[in-house]
């Protein structure tokens, strides 16, 4: 069965890349969500195996989302995105319990072997 | 890792599963195939060596798992025989002396001698014989410390490292890192990380999981530095566990008092009078509540104490090839932890006492614990030949503390009460165990050190019965306010048995001494102002007088003015005044008045030793 994941992003032409990346390497995207309310709906409907989560985002960002995500569900792997600017904002999400982080630009390999680790651990 | 910090709550854990496996043992030996026994025995070796290995305390790590080794082998027999009993025993005794090093900040004493041996197994279903060499302990999960440098082109490398650490953590227990994670967050760009860590995986296992991250440019596994890094000499605090449940119950409460200041501040802000004083009556109700459950934090039970003695009653009655049963009641009864502990020895040796000169060849020893009004009552009794009242006469003859004049006379009670004297022994030849070292002498005074009293019976052919009454708690007694001379002072409410007002016309007199009668008893009538040297007033009618027992006898004490019961909160005196006698302590009233505790018991000594002198 195909690995399923959750694309959170504000930004529609970084969801469609991660998309395509995803499908490429035989994953299914369940969902997407371009914001975090839509992200913790969509992970209550789905439950994926994965949620790829941007930390910037207008209204609810990609902290205070992941952090309820993972009160609700403790074993919720979320990898964050971000860019690489934001150094300290991705320390702040590994310590709130991001499994890992991809930094933008994507290269399409780093995503997946960031990805592919974390489902295998 | 902050050593100082952990080392008192490692001390703790550590010395609680010792406590658990002593008692555990002993029911052991009574039901060697109790399978549930022999699991927790195992897991509480196996919490010992996980902390010790991560505290680096390495002694006390492999001998702890030479005892899960050992109780491993028994988990899958389903048995424990007796000489593994013995031998478990001994290792938990040395892991108590490893942890009293470990507290005094010595290193940790050799064990070698007793990791050679291994308990020689009679049981029939006892293990091949390939385990009569001492199991080699190289196993043993120490801290192992991961070098990893990242690659120069990773982007967010601490994030990278902080990823890695959790990674890390998750496989195994991580003593520390350099850089912290605090550190990592603030480090520009750190490439390096330095871990130690204890897991279960070898290096390769380790090493096989790190590959995965790409960003990594070589692993390292650098041999740790031997022997334990130089530790900051810290007295650690002494602490307490607290349940989480009383914390939080705390912390409600003195949100309510929040609540309560506000309702008062509102109350006088308006001078709305009966608001304030429905505030000052939730204050009162409150405060109460507040202080009962502080105390409780100190409280604790007698249940480790009784394991303890449960295993000296074992050990003992087998060196002396004795018969001896012990029946702990009241275990559960809660009192101060400073009178716990402070009682441990005292209760240890009169248990020794009792096999060693009471108990023939068999017996039961009763420890019994009770709560009687403010007081707890503790119980040694025995079934054995008792105290031999004749004996005692001759030797405190002997050692001068009877004039032959008075060996007539001379009250049982007061007889047996020098047993305590120091020095004091009944046995001519001193047996290993009692009769040296700590004699009755210590444990009353340990005793009345927490401002206890200790009576001996032994009525004839009945054994022996040493009592203890103690106070519940240290820091707060219920006390009685009497006045004398203008000061008020405070007796202890434990040593008060009535307040009574007599007319002059019911005093009587035998001889020299005024008496009263009490009760259908005659009672020595004894002024107060007389003890503490205060000269006499014109008589009063009626007469106060406190109806209290002092050296085991009833007296009547003569004060100016009985003022009335009260809680009070009960400082030490510190120096140089806790070297005035007569006074056990000080208390501050609400009006800023100090109140001296009066300890009758020591100035009446006192006054005896002066007048025999």
């Amino acid at each position: 069965m195909s690995k399923r994941v959750l694309i959170v992003d504000d930004a529609l032409f970084m969801r469609t890349m991660l998309r395509d990346i995803f499908e490429a390497a035989g994953w299914e995207v369940v969902a997407e969500a371009e914001d975090g309310k839509q992200a913790i709906i969509g992970y209550q409907e789905h439950q994926p195996d994965l949620v790829t989560m941007d930390i910037v985002m207008p209204e609810m960002g990609g902290i205070p989302t992941l952090k309820i995500i993972i009160n609700a569900d403790p074993l919720a792997r979320v990898v964050v995105c971000s860019a690489v600017g934001h150094r300290n904002l991705i320390m702040d999400a590994i310590s709130a319990g991001a499994k890992d982080f991809i930094v933008k630009p994507f290269q399409p390999k780093q995503v997946l072997d960031v990805v592919e680790r974390v489902i295998s651990e | 890792m902050d050593s100082a910090k952990f080392r008192e709550m490692f001390l703790t854990e550590a010395t609680e599963h010792v406590e658990q496996m002593i008692a555990m043992l002993v029911q052991l030996d009574a039901d060697p195939e109790d399978r549930d026994g022999i699991d927790a025995l195992f897991r509480n070796a196996h919490s010992i060596k996980g902390m010790a290995a991560t505290m680096e305390h390495n002694t006390t790590a492999k001998l702890a798992h030479r005892l899960e080794d050992r109780l491993d082998k028994c988990r899958k027999r389903g048995n424990i025989d007796g000489n593994e009993i013995d031998w478990l025993l001994e290792a938990t005794d040395l892991i108590e002396l490893l942890l009293n090093d470990i507290r005094n900040e010595r290193p940790e004493r050799d064990v070698a001698d007793f990791m050679a041996t291994t308990p020689v197994t009679t049981s029939a279903m006892a293990e091949p014989t390939t385990n009569s060499v001492a199991t080699p302990t190289s196993d043993v999960s120490l801290p192992r410390v991961i070098k990893l440098q990242l690659k120069s082109d990773v982007v967010a490398p601490g994030a990278r490292l902080l990823v890695l650490l959790k990674h890390l953590s998750a496989i195994g227990t991580v003593v520390d890192s350099t850089p912290t994670p605090a550190e990592l967050l603030e480090l520009e760009s750190p490439h390096q990380l330095s871990v130690r860590i204890v897991s279960d995986l070898d290096p390769e296992q380790l090493r096989q999981g790190l590959q995965k991250y790409q960003e990594i440019e070589t692993i390292t596994f650098p041999a740790s530095a031997t022997g334990p890094k130089p530790q900051q000499r810290k007295t650690p605090a002494k602490t307490v566990r607290v349940s989480t449940e009383l914390l939080d119950h705390l912390i409600s409460l003195t949100g309510e008092l929040i609540t309560n200041r506000y309702r008062l501040q509102g109350g006088v802000d308006k001078s709305n009078w009966q608001e304030i004083d429905a505030g000052v009556g939730q204050l009162a109700r409150l405060v109460k509540n507040l202080h009962h459950h502080v105390l409780q934090v100190r409280m604790v039970s007698l249940e480790a104490l009784a394991g303890r003695l449960t295993r000296t009653v074992h050990d003992l009655s087998r060196s002396n090839g004795k018969t001896v049963s012990l029946q702990v009641e009241g275990a559960t009864i809660e009192l101060d932890r400073t009178i716990v502990e402070a009682l441990t020895d005292p209760l240890v040796h009169m248990v020794r006492n009792a096999i060693d000169h009471g108990i023939d060849v068999s017996g039961t020893i009763c420890i019994k614990a009770w709560r009687e009004k403010d007081q707890i009552h503790i119980q040694v009794s025995d079934d054995g030949n008792g105290i031999d009242i004749e004996k005692v006469k001759e030797q405190a003859l002997k050692q001068g503390l009877l004039a032959p004049s008075q060996v007539k006379t001379a009250r049982r009670y007061d007889l047996l009460q020098m047993i305590c004297q120091p020095g004091f022994s009944t046995r001519d030849s001193v047996s290993e165990t009692s009769g040296r070292g700590v004699g009755m002498d210590v444990v009353k005074t340990a005793v009345e050190q927490v401002g206890g009293i200790l009576t001996i019976e032994s009525p004839p052919d009945k054994g022996a019965r040493i009592t203890l009454k103690l106070p519940i708690s240290l820091a707060i007694v219920r006390v009685l306010m009497v006045e004398c001379d203008g000061a008020k002072m405070a007796l202890p409410i434990t040593r008060v048995a009535q307040t009574v007002e007599i007319s002059p016309d019911e005093v009587q007199s035998s001889g020299k001494q005024l008496m009263i009668e009490h009760q259908k008893e005659l009672l020595p009538m004894l002024s107060l102002r007389k003890i503490l040297n205060i000269p006499k007033r014109a008589q009063h009618d009626p007469i106060p007088i406190v109806i209290t027992e002092v050296l085991g006898r009833k007296i009547a004490l003569v004060v100016d003015r009985l003022v009335g019961q009260q809680e009070v909160f009960v400082q030490r005196l510190p120096e140089p005044f806790d070297q005035v006698r007569g006074s056990s302590g000080a208390t501050i009233l609400g009006d800023g008045e100090i109140v001296f505790l009066l300890d009758l018991q020591s100035l009446f000594e006192h006054r005896k030793r002066c007048a025999a002198e």
